[in-house]
């Protein structure tokens, strides 16, 4: 090593310790997320934060993190359709068919006082028309969302959380999310329903996880 | 003299920039703010004063973490069924005994002897009073829900929500028919149970009433299954069944009047035998939002007793004593 | 241990089943299959492997053209290229300015796992920048590209007014690594002006706040870089003991004074004579006022910050939502707000919440500390720094301040 003046040698010595300072905080950051006790799970299950005993192994990997929000927590309170940086926002309504009672008087279509069950549009809780409602066989009818129309203003979840079985939920749809590093319906969020799930298991729908083929997380021994 | 001019303007634009950050970031008050969106349910839950009839006089919490169902057996005792297992109390609701069960039991019902039926799932237990296990009968079919029991003199009735049918068994566990099939020739609509709510009674008079809540119908069978009546219809006015599928629990009182509970408008309702609106026992301001499942039932002295999960309380409601005004 | 688990999957799953309520499902005759709900992919993280390739492959090639080539048009066109991908293909998400709070969040919370792309859009200009400079800024980082673009009047401004804005990148940066770290908020997420441009999507004051940066940057050039970056901090540290920095002239400097006016930012130091060379005792006395006033600053600052804590503390989310609950209700004709209402709905306790609260209070005292002692500390240098007199004939760039641009290089008129 040629050390010309004390100025360089300083410069050398203060250039080591700053690499130093890069790999450990880097190095560590990696190491930390495989050592019990830390790690990145963001899926529903049990939040024991210990890696050593996951029995979701898809779940610790070092995949970006997308955003999700958790419909067990969600008050529809219209802030996922007015504070998306997008528009119309990424967060729409998902049906989840296999909650669904496919009734004739939906709670999620109709408005309350609804007289004739027609696809009217002054019948319809939906601002936007995005959830259609199809006739399938006697007394079911078919409910399926657009998402081209839906904003995400969480009408229907709302009634259909109070009067049905809550088979229609808001989430954020990934195909559309940009995926900012802090998220702003997140930053607003009332109840804290949004959190960071792993990019490969990105549904945060509740229900009957059986049923539910989206959080069909494989369980394996550990 | 004007390049001073621009850098003293652009040193000031960057530092408005910086203040107004810092004003949004220390300064910014919650926001009230209405949601554009907003489904507008208060409307719908409020209720006339004038029509409530009764009034709440007591509660007791039983000890289990989650609570299902609720019944009176013979000596006017009240059980509980709930996750752990059952709980028994006096009238007045003080604990009497308590024992565990495997599985949450959704329904629960006695017989005259004091013989406790437990609707789990996919099968019926029936225990003495002391919890030990007397039987078990096997629900026929695949994913059968059993969301309610009822026991006569010589028959056992349960409501499959699964199967969207009522099996009736005799007192040994044969299953004598079924009630309720969808049958158009015999003009039997079928059941629409969209959500785990599905109820039945006996009335006095040898008949099976059984909760249509997919059709917001009360509708009468007799025991071999012939549909003989029925009443109810949809609606969020107070004299009807509010949402898609209600009434979610109902019961007989003595005079043969009809008690009902519903979900999404939350709220305990009296109609006459014949299927007039009478009174409200209890408004949705007596319920946390959301409340589903209000389990009820009727002890010897005509009080309705709901089961609320949300409180995970039992509530005793009797009639308000009118106040008759003298005036002459 | 392991049967155990086995035995206690097995068991719940079979709990699952019977603890939550069944749908019971309508039974279909006319064949009728009910759909999937489908879950659609995120992006593919294969194309976030490319977006370290090319953040590689520019910062080579950017600093290869300002250290080998030499070329003012080369940087600028590879600028220009950055721009369009990171800027607006990427729509400036995610990026190196940003990665310091993933990288404070990831250090202090349990439960967040950095990515590894996001770690090497942290460590990767820091590594570039400490061996040949501020390479990344000239060329690679679309901020900087966009506020190059409309430096068309750069004034230059006196040395005192560039060391004072100079301070508040550091404010800013111990900010976003205090709401980082704390979980509060992503600060400098949330003050990015030009994303609204990026995604050709702004609401009114984000728009607002990108059109007076750039209006103020025809006259100030690269003002978000100066006075406002937080990575900056960092880099002007890497940059200070970089092994190969970008030189003005290819050999020795000819004095000839043709580059003095050349640098937009005023990053290049000109030539201080030797004049009497400062006495020991002056030295001596500098030295120990410095060595007073340093510690003393960086006291004071530390105790300003704990003393401003609860105020600091007040962008956290859950230091909000207590204050709202513990405030008597002040009008009770105004409708409750949103987040009332989710924290009645979800059942918590108050006293949990307050005693959440209390943690994150105490960490706001502490984070106070030393965020103020941090800025004090960073003043005092700056004081120290100004006092020494450093003699050097040659005009090279200040090596902390210099962007790597390359505009300098073609006024000298040295060849090689």
């Amino acid at each position: 090593m040629k050390i010309q003046n004390r100025r360089d040698f300083l410069d050398t010595l203060v250039r080591g310790g700053f690499l130093t300072i890069i790999a450990l905080v880097g190095g560590g950051l990696i190491l930390r997320s495989r050592k019990s006790g830390n790690c990145t799970l963001n899926i529903p299950c049990d939040n024991c934060l210990k890696a050593d005993e996951c029995s979701y192994p898809e779940a610790i990997s070092f995949r970006q993190t997308v955003w999700q929000l958790d419909p067990s927590k969600c008050i529809q309170c219209g802030r996922c359709a007015t504070n998306c940086v997008l528009t119309p926002s990424a967060v729409k309504c998902v049906h989840v068919y296999a909650m669904c009672g496919y009734c004739d008087l939906c709670g999620g279509y109709f408005k309350p006082e609804t007289r004739t069950l027609n696809t009217g549009a002054e019948n319809q809780l939906c601002p936007t028309n995005a959830l259609k409602r199809k006739f399938v066989e006697d007394p079911f009818f078919e409910y399926t969302i657009d998402e081209v129309l839906c904003i995400g203003c969480g009408k229907c979840v709302k009634g259909c959380g109070a009067f049905g079985n809550g088979s229609l939920q808001l989430q954020v749809r990934h195909d559309r999310c940009v995926n900012c590093n802090q998220c702003s319906i997140a930053r607003n969020c009332p109840s804290g329903a949004y959190r960071r799930v792993p990019g490969n298991k990105p549904s945060l729908l509740k229900g009957y996880a059986k049923e539910s083929p989206s959080i069909n997380v494989k369980k394996v021994q550990v | 003299m004007k390049t001073r001019i621009l850098i003293i303007g652009a040193v000031t634009i960057l530092l408005v920039i910086i203040i107004f950050m810092a004003r949004d970031l220390f300064l910014t008050r919650p926001k009230i703010e209405s949601n554009p969106f907003e489904f507008e349910m208060d409307d719908l839950k409020k209720s006339d004063s004038s029509q409530i009839a009764y009034q709440e006089i007591k509660q007791f919490k039983p000890g289990l973490s989650e609570i299902y169902g609720i019944a009176v057996d013979p000596l006017d005792r009240v059980l509980v069924s709930g996750k752990e297992g059952v709980e028994i109390f006096t009238p007045e609701g003080i604990i009497q005994n308590r024992w565990p069960t495997e599985d949450g039991a959704l329904t629960i019902a006695t017989d005259q002897k004091g013989n406790i039926y437990l609707g789990m799932p996919d099968h019926i237990e029936i225990r003495d009073s002391t919890g030990r296990l007397i039987k078990t009968w096997k629900i026929p079919g695949e994913e059968p829900i059993i969301t309610s029991i009822a026991v006569t003199d010589l028959f056992v009735f349960a409501a499959d929500a699964g199967r969207k049918v009522v099996y009736r068994y005799d007192l040994s566990g044969t299953l004598l028919n079924r009630i309720g099939e969808k049958d158009p020739q015999n003009s039997i609509p079928g059941f629409i149970v969209p959500s785990p709510y599905f109820d039945l009674a006996p009335d006095r008079n040898g008949f099976i009433w059984i909760a249509n809540p997919g059709r917001h119908e009360l509708e009468k069978y007799n025991y071999e299954g012939k549909l003989l009546s029925k009443w109810g219809f949809a609606s969020v006015t107070v004299d009807g069944f509010c949402g898609c599928c209600n009434p979610s629990h109902f019961t007989f009182l003595h005079d043969g009047s009809f008690v009902t509970s519903e979900k999404g408008i939350e709220r305990v309702k009296v109609y006459s035998p014949q299927g007039d609106f009478k009174c409200i026992v209890a408004a949705p301001e007596s319920f946390e939002e959301g409340t589903r499942g209000l389990d009820l039932t009727v002890d010897a002295h005509d009080r309705i007793l709901v089961l609320d999960p949300v409180r995970k309380n039992i509530r005793i409601f009797v009639k308000k004593v009118v106040q008759k005004t003298d005036e002459r | 241990m392991k049967f155990t688990l086995v035995f206690l999957l097995i068991l719940m799953q079979g709990l699952h089943v019977s603890a939550i309520q069944r749908f019971p499902r309508p039974e279909f005759e006319s064949g009728y299959s009910q759909p999937q709900t489908l879950v659609p992919d995120p992006r593919a993280s294969i194309l976030a492997v490319l977006d370290v390739i090319i953040l590689i492959a520019a910062l080579s090639v950017v600093t290869w053209l300002v250290l080998k080539k030499r070329s003012r048009m080369g940087v600028f066109l590879v600028s220009v290229v950055s721009l369009i991908y990171f800027g607006f293909y990427r729509e400036g998400c995610v990026c190196s300015v940003g990665s310091v709070q993933n990288i404070a969040l990831a250090l202090f919370s349990k439960s967040y796992g950095i990515s590894l792309t996001i770690l090497a859009f942290f460590t990767l200009p820091l590594v570039f920048t400490l061996f040949f400079g501020r390479t990344f800024c000239a060329g690679v980082c679309p901020f900087g590209a966009l506020q190059d673009m409309v430096a068309f009047r750069p004034q230059r401004l006196r040395s005192g007014l560039n060391a004072v804005l100079g301070l508040i990148p550091y404010i800013y940066l111990g900010l976003a690594v205090l709401y980082a770290a704390t979980g509060s908020d992503f600060i400098i997420c949330r003050y990015d002006p030009f994303v609204g441009i990026f995604r050709f999507n702004a609401s009114f004051g984000m728009f607002v706040f990108a059109g007076l940066l750039l209006i103020s940057g025809i006259f100030i050039a690269r003002p978000y870089c100066r006075f406002l970056c937080p990575y900056g901090v960092l880099l002007n540290w890497m940059s200070r003991f970089s092994r190969k920095h970008m030189t003005i002239t290819p050999a020795a400097c000819i004095q000839c004074r043709l580059c003095e006016d050349s640098c937009p930012y005023d990053a290049i130091q000109i030539p201080v004579k030797q004049k009497n060379p400062e006495s020991k005792q002056s030295r001596l006395r500098k030295f120990i006022r410095i060595s007073f006033l340093i510690p003393l600053l960086a006291w004071a600052g530390g105790f300003t910050g704990s003393l401003l804590h609860e105020m600091l503390a007040g962008v956290n989310p859950t230091v909000r939502l207590a204050k709202q609950v513990m405030e008597p209700g002040k009008d009770r004709s105004l409708p409750e707000t949103f987040e009332i209402t989710a924290f009645r709905s979800s059942g918590k306790p108050a006293e949990q919440l307050f005693k959440e609260t209390k943690v994150i209070l105490d960490e706001f005292y502490w984070g106070g500390w030393l965020l103020g002692g941090f800025i004090g500390l960073v003043f005092g240098l700056m004081i120290a720094g100004s006092m020494r007199k450093r003699y050097q004939p040659d005009y090279i760039p200040d090596k902390a301040h210099c962007l790597s641009c390359a505009r300098c290089m073609d006024y000298c008129p040295v060849k090689s």
